[in-house]
């Protein structure tokens, strides 16, 4: 009776794990470029992926781009912004103890302001990637 | 910071390729025609546009508010 009684409460353990871990996973897949990769065993991709978005993050803020963030009366800067809040821990760092807004009257504004919004949206994807890998849905 | 419009592209390009590869595919082999088709596809298309684009007149530089 016990051991059926602990057979039939495992699967409810290891989907309540799997949820844990699943959680953890997303969580750190946004904080930290590539962690989530890394976090399920894919070193590799995921080191190649967090040098990838560091890299789009370092060359915007040396263009001086736009780091988004919700102005009144346009909507859209509130899509650019969570976008941009999808690189995770650098948006925070970069507008909060950096306090870095970036420079219109830059040359490489536009295009800073490209490599900083891309760089959002990359790992906005990985951590979608990383969803998938902990589902079974992709190796 | 060189403000060199080609290499920013180029760049851009690279990371954005080196991406999607490794994103989309799992082998090697996979993730390096992958890598290939993007990025010569990014470049030379913008190329291609560019050159396209040539013949017809730039205008006068537009004032800055």
């Amino acid at each position: 009776m016990t051991e059926a009684g602990s057979q039939t409460e495992r699967p409810g353990e290891q989907s309540q794990q799997l949820s844990a871990r699943t959680m953890a996973t997303l969580l750190a897949a946004w904080l930290v470029p590539g962690a989530g990769h890394l976090m399920l065993g894919k070193l590799r991709r995921g080191v190649i992926f967090f040098l990838v978005v560091l890299t789009a993050v370092a060359v915007g803020c040396l263009l001086e781009g736009n780091l988004y963030r919700v102005l009144p009366n346009q909507p859209l800067t509130i899509l650019a912004t969570l976008g941009s809040m999808g690189m995770g821990t650098p948006y925070f760092i970069l507008r909060f103890i950096f306090g870095y807004q970036g420079n219109i009257v830059a040359a490489g504004y536009e295009y800073g302001s490209a490599f900083l919004l891309t760089a959002g949206l990359m790992n906005l994807l990985l951590i979608l990637d990383a969803w998938d890998i902990v589902r079974g849905r992709k190796a | 910071m060189p403000l060199s419009h080609g290499l920013l592209m180029s760049l851009y390009a690279l990371l954005v390729s080196v991406f999607f590869a490794l994103l989309w595919k799992r082998e090697r082999k996979h993730q390096l025609k992958l890598f290939l088709q993007l990025f010569i596809g990014m470049v030379g298309g913008a190329l291609l546009l560019a050159w396209l684009m040539y013949p017809f007149p730039s205008g006068p530089p537009t004032p800055f508010p």
